[in-house]
């Protein structure tokens, strides 16, 4: 079901423009009433829909294509079209200016299924929730408190502790590094869970590694500033090189290919990409050099929601990805299996079970609960 | 900066000296404060900065890289100590630009130039107070962030001074960025994606000089209009087209590295300007060839006097809407093939948006830049700088709040526009079309 753009001028069209950090505007954000293939339509869907049961998802900013959860969230609701025999649709914003009147439109469409992406999308969704009670929404990554949301958010932290102590094992100069797109708390929760894992090897191996671009305490630390301009995580990454770090963990989306092209160029640097399988989803040659995934299941979480909204079985009960649940974990090790020792291996499986069992706690000021 | 003029009769010294009759010369003496003011200004802050919140411990400064033949030692410097010498220099020069500016004479460019390299180097070793500034890469990093800028400026001085005003750069960029992908990744042969990526900022080129030389329409908004075209017909081509077989038409091979002999091996120099792609020595090329072509040749002649007086230029058989028409174009393939660098000479594949406001910065740096392609260069370089320093001071660890050293690179940019360059005046002719009467 092709959804057209709702209300073209508004919705769709405001662009690129707005979405560029506002020092970059110049003086020319101001003109937007430009209509234009922004609005891009989605996937073709020909399987026939027998149920008139349909959902509608929007997307934040980032797009259907943005290899993290925009794409993992469509996919699992295709999946569930397929299976579950439900019509899916999707808008796409392109800028903040979307969000909003995108959710308005999703509304609009009558189906009783709203699926929003992305901590952006909150207050929008809070708001057509109070209107629409008999709509139910679900949201993704972050937490909206109404009797008709179901958030559904990660504890990712535990997953990328798991990554920070493999990185640490396997990093040989000793200097491990972390950098964000922006200081936010989906990003920042990864960061926390990285250094904590860090620190946890130190602990247990008596060594020290090192743990740039984040500081857990100050909440501060290394940003490109957007999930766009990839030459910034190139630069960012060769800093980091410079500094001697040999395990990079990006979490900055598409920024994230530049960091592996730099650790490509450089050798001997891994990355450890994130939200997805980096080994399948990015270009071929970075294979050698991904080292692992912190995963986030997101699909699954969806399709789960979706069908409990189409049974009648809906709550808005937080739906939180753990290791325990399998909502976040790690990603295989693929061409780099021969670098971690099966020592380190049989530690990190260990860790995870610690973390399931609640004997080791992973804590973030970022993190769900 | 600061001049004198003389309002007096054409009386030469000699005269004046000679006859004590004519002594009332008229004298108009117009003294510039704004250097010596923006210098105590910088001064009080590296007071503030390096002194009264200075930090203890040495910074220390790593010249040559890891594959470096001739390798430099690294220098250490006490933070606090070397803050204080440096806060006397600058004390020292702002004293010397007030007794300049108190006789009516300007401060000399080297001047500003000491003092701004004083002040960064102060910075530098405030902000990496205990730990090692890696001084090639950070020099690396620069150029790396600032060849798309530079292309792009340059091709904003040629389109802004033969007349028409090229708001259009980022999608020009844009354009590039995504084609010389595609074609790279089909054909697997980069050269060919060079070219075309030169290609597709003609084409958009073609667009804005068809619109704002033949039908007049307002430059800057066909500029506006085209990178909101560009953006969202790259976005959904790659989200409709190259998503679905991205090896065959988002894998471009990436452009070798050519080490230069000899050059490559300069301390510091060498692996900054000599170990690039070819991309970049296009640029160096590129840079000295705009030069000379716009104040030495006919050409540069021809293509000012268009953009200054239209009129004018056709009175003496000048064809202006042509020379309008294949200069946009010309600066459109150039901003185009620095689009190709985001691709070809960096990251590989293409993304969605990848540009992300690099042509707006690039427009900044035309006037920054008082439409002087050496100028403009320099510009670009340093919002590559200030980018890059964010960069690596987040990374060691310097005291500063990361949103606020976010917020560096475009600082910069304001305050070296609005202080250092004030009132400019760009090509008189540049965003008006010329309609032959």
């Amino acid at each position: 079901m092709l959804l057209s753009c709702p209300g073209a001028v508004t919705s769709c069209s405001l662009s690129a423009m707005s979405r560029l950090p506002v020092g970059r505007t110049v003086a020319v954000a101001s003109i937007s009433l430009i209509v234009l293939a922004g609005c891009a339509t989605p996937p073709e869907e020909d399987a026939a829909a027998e149920s008139d049961f349909c959902a509608v998802m929007v997307t934040n900013s980032g797009g259907l294509e943005d290899r993290s959860f925009n794409q993992s969230s469509w996919a699992g609701l295709q999946e569930a079209e397929e299976s579950l025999g439900l019509a899916a649709q999707v808008l796409v914003s392109t800028s903040e200016t979307d969000l909003a009147p995108n959710v308005q439109s999703a509304v609009d469409t009558g189906c009783s299924y709203v699926l929003t992406v992305g901590y952006e999308l909150a207050a929008g969704t809070a708001e057509q929730a109070e209107l629409n009670p008999d709509v139910d929404f679900a949201i993704v990554d972050e937490i909206v408190e109404a009797p008709n949301v179901k958030p559904i958010v990660f504890h990712t932290a535990q997953a990328a502790y798991l990554a920070g102590y493999l990185a640490a094992g396997v990093s040989t100069s000793g200097i491990v590094a972390t950098f964000g797109g922006g200081n936010q708390p989906p990003v920042t929760l990864f960061m926390d869970g990285f250094v904590d894992g860090v620190a946890k090897y130190n602990e247990v191996h008596g060594t020290a590694v090192v743990a740039l671009g984040w500081d857990k305490v100050a909440q501060d630390g290394t940003f490109t500033g957007d999930f766009e301009d990839t030459a910034k995580g190139l630069a960012t990454t060769q800093a980091f090189i410079d500094q001697g770090a040999d395990v990079v963990l990006p979490v900055a989306g598409q920024v994230g290919e530049g960091a592996a092209t730099a650790a490509l160029e450089a050798g001997g640097v891994s990355i450890i990409w994130v939200d997805n399988d980096g080994y399948d989803t990015l270009p071929a040659e970075f294979r050698p050099i991904i080292l692992t995934s912190v995963l986030k299941n997101t699909g699954d979480a969806v399709i789960a929601s979706v069908g409990d909204s189409q049974s009648g079985a809906f709550t808005n009960d937080s739906y939180i990805g753990t290791l325990a649940n399998e909502g976040v974990g790690l990603a295989p090790f693929h061409d780099l299996e021969a670098s971690v020792s099966p020592e380190l291996s049989a530690e990190i499986e260990a860790l995870r079970a610690s973390i399931v069992d609640g004997s080791v706690q992973v804590t973030s000021p970022s993190a769900p609960n | 900066m600061s001049t004198v003029t003389q309002h007096n009769h054409p009386d030469t010294p000699e005269n004046a000296a000679g006859t004590a009759d004519v002594i009332a010369l008229e004298r108009a003496e117009i003294r510039s404060w704004k250097a010596p003011v923006a210098f105590a200004i910088f001064t009080v802050i590296g007071i503030l900065l390096f002194i009264v919140i200075g930090r203890d411990g040495i910074s220390t400064f790593r010249l040559s890289t890891g594959s470096d033949v001739i390798q430099l030692p690294t220098i250490p410097f006490p933070a606090r100590a070397t803050g204080v010498v440096i806060v006397i220099l600058l004390a020292a020069i702002t004293a010397w630009s007030f007794t300049l500016s108190r006789a009516a004479k300007a401060t000399p460019l080297w001047a500003i130039a000491v003092f701004g390299f004083l002040f960064v180097v102060g910075f530098l070793v405030w902000a990496s107070a205990g730990s090692t500034l890696p001084v090639a890469g950070l020099l690396i990093g620069t150029l790396g962030i600032s060849v798309p800028l530079i292309f792009g400026a340059l091709g904003g001085v040629i389109s802004e001074r033969v007349g028409v005003v090229n708001v259009a750069i980022e999608g020009q960029l844009l354009a590039g960025a995504f084609v010389s992908a595609v074609v790279a990744s089909i054909t697997q042969m980069p050269l060919l994606g060079l070219l075309a990526a030169m290609v597709a900022g003609m084409l958009v080129s073609f667009v804005l000089a068809a619109f704002s030389i033949r039908y007049l329409v307002d430059q800057v908004i066909v500029g506006v209009v085209l990178n909101v075209l560009v953006t969202g017909l790259t976005g959904f081509l790659f989200s409709q087209v190259l998503s679905a077989n991205p090896t065959l038409l988002n894998s471009p091979p990436r452009l070798e590295r050519i080490n230069i002999p000899v050059l490559s091996e300069i301390p510091v120099l060498g692996p900054v300007l000599f170990r690039q792609t070819i991309i970049v020595y296009v640029m160096y090329f590129t840079i000295a060839a705009v030069y000379i072509g716009l104040f030495h040749t006919r050409w540069g002649l021809r293509l000012r006097s268009v953009g200054e007086h239209p009129q004018a230029a056709d009175t003496v058989g000048i064809n202006v809407t042509g020379t309008r028409f294949w200069n946009v174009s010309l600066a459109g393939a150039i901003a185009g093939f620095g689009g190709a660098y985001l691709t070809l000479g960096a990251v590989g594949a293409f993304n969605k948006e990848m540009t992300a406001g690099a042509g707006f910065i690039a427009l900044a740096a035309v006037i920054f830049g008082r439409w002087d392609p050496i100028r403009a260069t320099l510009a670009a370089l340093l919002f590559g700088f200030a980018t890059n320093l964010q960069n690596v001071l987040s990374i060691i660890g310097s005291p500063v709040p990361s949103e606020f050293m976010l917020m560096l690179p475009y600082i910069v940019t304001i305050v070296a526009v609005a202080g250092l360059v004030g009132r400019v005046r760009g090509p008189a002719a540049a965003g008006k079309p010329y309609i032959k009467s």
